[in-house]
């Protein structure tokens, strides 16, 4: 089976990459010692992972009560940062399900970073989960238990349940996918490790010797997860915004919200994974393997996602018109772009779907610094989408009497800001301690690519090389493997 | 050098110089001998040899169990059983006993002997089972750890045998030098108390009773004297009024006697009366807005200085509507005219039928009142002067007159009985500078008050649930106050006092007996001074005194003769006595009014001003002797929805023309005095004027009520010795950003349909008016399937036209639910703990309609319609859980901790519930509460649940609510579990009415009522079918379980119709 392309730019930049050099350096972070950038970046990161322990720490110990919720505002920073963690949780799953089904293969260079994202920002997610709880360490009452009372059975009509069950399939798939894709590296560490890490690599690479055999198994295992984590990616976000949509509050109560939240989803996901790919591209010297190429492609996906929430907004406001509804109305109409929060509205319709239609621009697309901002737009935008949605709905449903404003306390910043402390350090201690791109399947793309395209990207480079113009360079997948057992 | 010690080489016997391999062997044993272990362990019957499994198990039961016990505190709990079980009590049931409070008599629940809950006394004349705030909040005091827990001499700790010989000693002395004492009480009306105050002043001749209210009635009597001769204050008669006008006088929510005012106000309102398309016209004019005029039908907003030009205008337009010669009236004041000519008019078509009351404290006003009230007729119909009211009895003039002689050093000995001028006198400056001049001050308070840090003597009174006590609300009615618990700390009753020092002067005692039945072991070791008293006998205890003073002239005096034993047990189980009241007569007025208009005029033109400030008592904390009860402070204001603060209400115009807003401080500067108070901006309020609440700013209460507002006091102004509150003053604008906790912040309906009202003439058309119905029943669609509903089925119906506003029914809740006070901060982070709110909305009284959106209310100055925040009416709407049918917060429940009864009940599982906040998010009334925080045992929320004593009042039918459980309403399941058990064992049906919600038993307008929907004949069925009934947010489908009954205003404007169609 051979892949013969006269126009497909290559994945892998940069001048005579071998495997063994790929190895070398997709390695380098885990190998050597920390670097001052890395150390730098941790220590923030952990400070702000303190302050996390400790907000949380207070809330456990005082109750919820230090938050700054109240009678009428019963949820606020703690379900906007657990929508908006999962969300962003999407683009893993998304870049190592769903892509690797459809065979786009530029996605091997991004999925393994996507990937752990993706487990980190559900870890983020689910503290908020418990930390939201006026009885946290009641937890596992969500769950349908056997008990010594009777019938004592959880409410399967209450999207919490659902929630429950959604979000640790979510988990759990994503980090068996996301481990299974970790082995054959975790392998290759090993292999090049000594002393103790040599002992805790081999325990955690499973014993992997690289043989065809593992290797098909790989192949088949990866693929049946990806056809298993799929469907997830579409319902874990539907299930998320049932917890608004099934409810009868004006603004959460909204059949559109399912889809609507899975696009936004995978748009907060694919914006959170070009912030982060983007410094890890320049602080861990990955320009080879993650290319403009990559930051273009990601960038159409924000395009798109971000028209599709962008079109979602109009239709709420659409249907909200259309259905007579006054309290609908009032909400859309009045609270939503003229009440006292019409800032956040304001915030959330520029981020999410003014600044992204700027990637239309070609210029704006390949630019990287130019994507890292818009990126931190999305970032930004869809939390306030999602504050929009939960604060302003509840802050003015129905009765007027029981209007309130919500105020966050030290403490809410502190659990929110805090959370990013705690993902990024957990992210920072994977880039550490396992490599952030997937060297295996990076592999396959060395000769994946069009000599002929790379000559019309680098016309000099080409020339340097000596190649002609019309050469075929053919690679399969099988033929690659072979060459990289030699 | 070397060390020699380490070489020395010691042995400790032969043995080890010459070891024998015997010896070497033994040395390896840790025991000479062999110990039969072995043996002993068969001879127990265990194995020698312990197997693996064994040890084990052992070993696991070991590690867990020390494990497990190490896990926790043991508890330790204190219960002490009855060694002999009183008669009376069963524990787990409720024992009622009749008592009486502030002028009307209660049923006071108790449990095991303490107790926990004022209910209403349904047979009472006066509130037919009505209980106020205060009154509902009065049990709380009784657990008040700030009281004074032994009496005080000289501000060390003492003994009662002690207080009395240091008070004995000095009594005697001014006695024989004919030294002026002075007793200074609060209104007193039992005659008992009267009594032994009068055996006090008979038995020394120099003393001297006055009777002080920082509240005065005393314009009323006195102007009563001046024009019928008799010093006594009016019974109104509310209930026969069609016709109603009040002049600054809040009658429903503090002015005189609200609870017996707003039960007959009422009856002509609500459902009762409108049944018979009958309802009564209510004028107010006032400053503030009151809660009274908030319910009146028409209300004019006038400056306080008005209160005596309008009267007269009002008086001359009756007069030529009558054909009578008006009063001649020599100045000219701003007057709403055309007002006054339509209240005018309608008062003369209802002559004999109507009542103007008016709440100033100028006797000159009060006549012109009379004068009024008997150019109508309305003596002997709406007002009687015969079954005259002993309510308040006060007067400024005596009391102001003893300051004067205070200072001039004319008196010797003073007792303060349930007053504390020192806090509540207008002069307090000079009243304190009298008072050092006194050589023996006593005070009879009960805490260590303001009044009483600077008392030589603190003899700490009893609360009313502790003492027997009567009380004389009117000529015709007594009134039994017995108590229901001993008393908590060593305290005895003022009138036992009064009995003791009266006792001690006759028979020559210089030193103390035995003083009180109760006494603790502290006097009684004192034997030395017990055997060396004379002995002639000891004084009377109060409760035989009264007992005998009812047996020799009370029961008479109420035209009961007959056995007094059988007499006795019927007043303490009937809690009151009434004897039939007399033939009111037609009184007429017939004073020359000219020299009183004169008067008016003057004193009208001398506190008036550019801005006026006038002094009101707020609903809850009334004049501040309540101010400790953490229930009260947190109860909101009914108009302001302000808890934990007083300040000062001015209207928007005068807040643009001042330069003000809301939270700005502002200084009050009356006569010089100047205080500093947050303003807040109140529409309705007068143009031009600021309301300032009494009562708030204690500095020596309690730990709840210490520094709580400002004291508005020493703005009293004092004129021909009389208190009156109101007059001129200067504003000067300080700080600003200060933040009031309001539990309702949002003061416009924004064009929607919870609140519904119509007007009379449109009701009398059509019964539906107004409530979105029609006859026709219509067909709701309904995604989901009817629930069966057998058995009984529990509902309720609140009727607006009935309810008030007041608030007891929030605090009848508090305290039958152990509803958690918060406090200050956590009710500005609108986080109150109360399952019971009232909504109130404003709207403009103007041609235009439905002017309620908040979009209206922006840039009013631009506009110019800043006038039309002064002309604005008020809506009142209970709101509870409304235990919906089809209840949205039951399907979000991930746990199902909440959910539904099979008697339609919506059930919340504290146990259950783990706190997700999802149920009160998607409640559409938003009346579930969340527990934040652990209220209870939490030195942050130091209020009566952080406190041993204060504890005492929760009751142990309702679980105190652990962090992080949701709460609301259970519609008292309670009161319902007891109600069918009661049946139950009786094996009778329940009776409709026998079980009675907490809010429903309190209100004192009767709105609420709470009765099974399943019984057709029941109450509450046949006021849901009534053409008013309306559901709030039908529209949503959720079924709620409580009927809201359609507000009718008596006016001639159709004001917030609902509109059926939205926006």
């Amino acid at each position: 089976m051979e892949h013969i392309s006269y126009i497909r730019e290559p994945l892998i930049t940069g001048e005579g990459v071998t495997y063994s050099q790929i190895t070398d350096e997709v390695l380098k972070p885990v190998e050597g010692p920390p670097t001052t950038k890395w150390l730098i970046g941790f220590a923030v990161s952990f400070a702000f992972f303190c302050i996390w322990c400790l907000a949380i720490g207070d809330t456990f110990w005082n109750g919820i009560g230090e938050w700054g919720l109240n009678k009428t505002v019963g949820w606020a920073w703690d379900i906007t940062g657990f929508v908006w963690w999962v969300g962003i949780g999407h683009a893993g799953t998304l870049i190592s399900a769903v892509l690797l089904l459809f065979r786009q293969n530029w996605r091997n260079s991004i999925n393994r970073s996507a990937e752990a994202m993706t487990i980190f920002a559900v870890i983020c997610a689910a503290t908020y989960i418990f930390g939201h709880m006026g009885r946290p360490w009641l937890f596992y009452w969500i769950f349908p238990l056997p008990n010594t009372f009777g019938s004592l059975w959880v409410n399967f009509n209450s999207p919490l349940v659902w929630d429950a069950f959604a979000i640790s399939t979510y988990f759990t798939v994503s980090l068996v996918f996301w481990y299974i894709g970790l082995i054959p590296d975790l392998a290759s560490i090993r292999d090049r490790a000594k002393g103790i890490s040599q002992k805790i690599y081999s325990i955690a690479s499973f014993g992997w010797r690289g043989t065809a055999r593992e290797w098909l198994r790989f192949e088949a295992v990866s693929l049946i997860l990806a056809a298993l984590a799929t469907p997830l990616v579409l319902s874990v976000h539907s299930i998320v915004s049932s917890d608004f949509a099934t409810s009868l509050i004006p603004g959460w109560h909204t059949t559109i919200f399912p889809p609507y939240f899975v696009a936004g989803a995978i748009f907060s996901g694919f914006g959170m994974v070009q912030t982060l790919l983007i410094i890890a591209r320049e602080a861990l010297n990955l320009k080879k393997y993650i290319t403009i190429e990559h930051i273009e492609t990601m960038n159409r996906i924000l395009i798109l996602t971000g028209s599709i929430v962008g079109v979602a907004y109009g239709t709420e406001f659409f249907i909200a018109w259309y259905s007579g509804s006054e309290y609908e109305q009032y909400h859309f109409f009045y609270t939503r772009a003229q009440g006292p929060y019409w800032w956040a509205w304001v915030m959330m319709i520029s981020c999410n779907v003014i600044t992204p239609q700027l990637l239309w621009i070609k210029k704006i697309r390949t630019s990287i610094m130019a994507t890292w901002i818009l990126s931190i737009f999305v970032n930004i935008g869809m939390w306030f989408e999602r504050f929009v949605i939960i604060v302003l709905s509840l802050h003015r449903d129905f009765i007027p009497s029981s209007w309130a404003m919500f105020y966050p306390t030290m403490v809410d910043m502190g659990v929110f800001f805090g959370s990013i402390g705690l993902f990024m350090t957990m992210f920072l201690l994977f880039i550490k301690f396992a490599p952030s791109i997937a060297m295996a399947e990076v592999k396959l793309l060395l000769k994946n690519g069009s000599e002929q395209a790379k000559k019309l990207m680098h016309p000099e480079e080409g020339a340097h090389h000596g190649a002609k113009e019309g050469v075929i360079i053919a690679a399969t997948t099988l033929g690659i493997k072979e060459k990289d057992h030699e | 050098m070397e060390n020699t010690q380490d070489k020395i080489q010691y042995w400790k016997g032969l043995n080890d110089l010459n070891p024998s391999p015997e010896h070497e062997e033994s040395k390896k044993k840790e025991f000479a001998e062999p110990i039969p272990l072995d043996a002993f362990v068969e001879s127990i019957g265990l194995k020698k040899v312990s197997p693996r499994r064994d040890f084990l198990k052992s070993l696991g039961f070991g590690v867990g169990a020390a494990t497990l016990a190490a896990c926790s505190k043991a508890p330790v709990h204190k219960a002490i059983p009855y060694l002999i079980k009183p008669e009376e009590i069963t524990p787990g049931v409720s024992n009622y006993y009749t008592s009486s409070f502030e002028g009307y008599s209660i049923l006071v629940k108790t449990r095991e002997g303490r107790p926990i809950k004022i209910e209403g006394n349904p047979a009472c004349p006066i509130s037919k089972g009505g209980v106020d705030a205060p009154g509902q909040a009065s049990v709380l005091g009784l657990y008040d750890s700030g009281k004074l827990k032994v009496p005080m001499v000289q501000g060390a700790n003492s003994t009662w045998s002690d207080l009395d010989s240091f008070v004995m000693e000095k009594l005697e002395g001014f006695k024989k030098n004919n030294q002026a004492i002075r007793i200074v009480s609060s209104s007193i009306n039992s005659p008992s108390t009267k009594k032994a105050i009068g055996e006090f002043l008979n038995a020394y001749p120099n003393a001297k009773w006055i009777q002080y209210e920082p509240i005065s009635y005393s314009a009323i009597s006195q102007a009563n004297k001046n024009s019928f001769d008799k010093e006594v204050i009016p019974s109104y008669h509310f209930e026969n009024a069609d016709i109603i006008v009040g002049v600054n006088a809040d009658f429903l929510g503090s002015w005189l006697s609200p609870v017996e005012f707003t039960r007959q106000y009422t009856s002509k309102r609500a459902a009762k009366a409108l049944e018979s398309k009958k309802m009564s016209l209510h004028f107010q004019f006032e400053t503030g807005m009151s809660l009274t005029g908030s319910n009146a039908d028409y209300r004019f907003a006038i400056k306080p200085s008005l209160e005596g030009p309008v009267l007269l205008a009002l008086y001359n337009e009756i007069a030529k509507l009558s054909g009578v010669s008006g009063i001649a009236l020599g100045s000219k004041f701003e007057l709403p005219q055309e007002a006054i000519q339509k209240t005018a008019k309608a008062l003369v078509g209802a002559k004999g039928k109507s009542l103007v009351v008016c709440g100033s404290n100028d006797v000159s006003i009060q006549i012109l009142t009379n004068a009024i009230n008997s150019l109508l007729d309305n003596y002997g119909n709406t007002i009687d002067l015969v079954n005259y009211s002993l309510q308040k009895s006060s007067n400024d003039a005596e009391f102001m007159d003893m300051v004067k002689s205070m200072n001039q050093g004319n008196i010797q000995g003073i007792i303060f009985y349930g007053v504390n001028p020192v806090y509540d006198f207008g002069d307090s400056k000079t009243f304190q500078e009298g008072l050092k001049k006194v050589s023996l001050k006593v005070s009879l308070s009960d805490r260590l008050d303001e009044t009483a840090t600077l008392c030589d003597v603190i003899g700490p009174d009893q609360h009313f649930l502790e003492a027997w006590n009567d009380i004389q609300t009117k000529s015709n009615l007594m009134a039994i106050q017995q108590p229901t618990i001993n008393p908590i700390f060593d305290s005895r009753t003022a009138q036992q006092n009064f009995l003791n020092w009266a006792y001690f002067s006759e028979h020559k005692m210089g030193t103390a007996v035995a003083s009180t039945p109760v006494d603790s072991a502290a006097s009684k070791t004192d034997s030395t001074k017990l055997s060396a008293l004379p002995s002639a006998g000891k004084p009377m205890e109060y409760v035989d005194f009264l007992k005998s003073h009812w047996e020799t002239s009370l029961f008479a005096q109420m035209g009961k003769s007959g056995n007094f034993v059988e007499n006795w047990e019927e007043l303490l189980r009937k809690g009151f006595i009434e004897s039939p009241s007399q033939a009111s007569s037609n009184i007429h007025f017939s004073k020359d009014l000219g020299p009183v208009a004169q008067t008016i005029e003057k004193n009208a033109e001398n506190s008036a001003g550019n801005f006026e400030v006038q002094l009101y008592q707020s609903v809850a904390i009334r004049d501040g002797k309540y101010s400790n009860n953490p229930w009260l402070l947190e109860l909101p204001d009914p108009v302001t929805k302000v808890t934990w603060d007083n300040f000062i209400a001015i209207s928007l115009k005068s807040c643009h023309e001042l330069k003000l807003k809301d939270g700005d401080m502002v200084t009050v500067e009356i006569n010089g005095v100047k205080e500093i108070f947050p303003v807040l901006v109140q529409p309705g309020q007068a143009y031009g004027t600021g309301s300032i609440a009494l009562g708030y700013g204690r500095t020596a209460v309690g730990k709840a009520g210490n520094l709580v507002g400002k004291n508005a006091y020493p703005l009293i102004n004092l004129v021909n010795g009389s208190f009156q509150y109101h007059n001129k003053a200067n504003l000067i604008p300080g700080a600003s950003g200060y933040e009031f906790a309001r539990t309702q912040d949002h003061d416009t309906i924004e064009g929607r349909s919870m609140t519904k009202e119509t007007i009379l003439t449109e009701y009398i058309k059509n019964p539906f008016a107004g409530s979105g119905r029609t006859d026709k029943e219509e067909e709701k669609a309904d995604a989901w399937d009817e629930f069966p509903k057998k058995g009984h089925h529990w509902g309720m119906t609140i009727d607006l036209n009935a309810c008030t506003g007041c608030g007891a029914c929030i605090v009848a809740c508090n305290a039958e639910n152990n509803v958690a006070v918060v406090g200050k901060d956590e009710v500005h982070r609108r986080r109150e703990m109360h399952w019971l709110r009232i909504d109130r909305y404003y709207s403009f009284n103007d041609e235009s309609g439905a002017h309620t959106k908040e979009s209206d209310l922006k840039d009013l100055d631009k506009k110019g319609l800043l006038d039309k925040m002064e002309n604005v009416s008020v809506f009142y709407q209970p709101m509870l859980c409304q235990h919906c049918d089809h209840a949205p917060c039951e399907t979000v429940c991930p746990v199902l901790a909440t959910m539904h009864s099979s008697e339609g009940l919506n059930m919340q599982i504290y146990n259950r519930c783990f706190g997700t906040r999802y149920c009160a998010n998607n409640c559409p009334y938003k009346v579930r509460r969340f527990n934040w925080f652990k209220y209870f045992d939490n030195d942050q929320f130091d209020y009566q649940m952080n406190d041993d004593l204060g504890k005492m009042v929760l009751n142990p039918d309702v679980t105190v609510r652990s962090r992080g459980v949701m709460e609301k309403c259970t519609f008292c399941v309670q009161r319902i579990q007891a109600g069918k058990l009661e049946a139950k064992i009786a094996g009778q049906p329940l009776e409709d009415g026998q079980v009675k919600t907490a809010c429903q038993q309190t209100c004192p307008a009767n709105a609420i009522v709470f009765g099974d929907i399943n019984d057709h004949n029941s109450e509450v069925s046949k006021l849901l079918k009534n053409e008013r009934t309306y559901y709030v947010l039908d529209e949503l489908g959720v079924r709620p379980g409580i009927g809201y009954l359609t507000k009718v205003r008596n006016r001639e404007l159709v004001f917030n119709e609902a509109k059926p169609e939205s926006l």
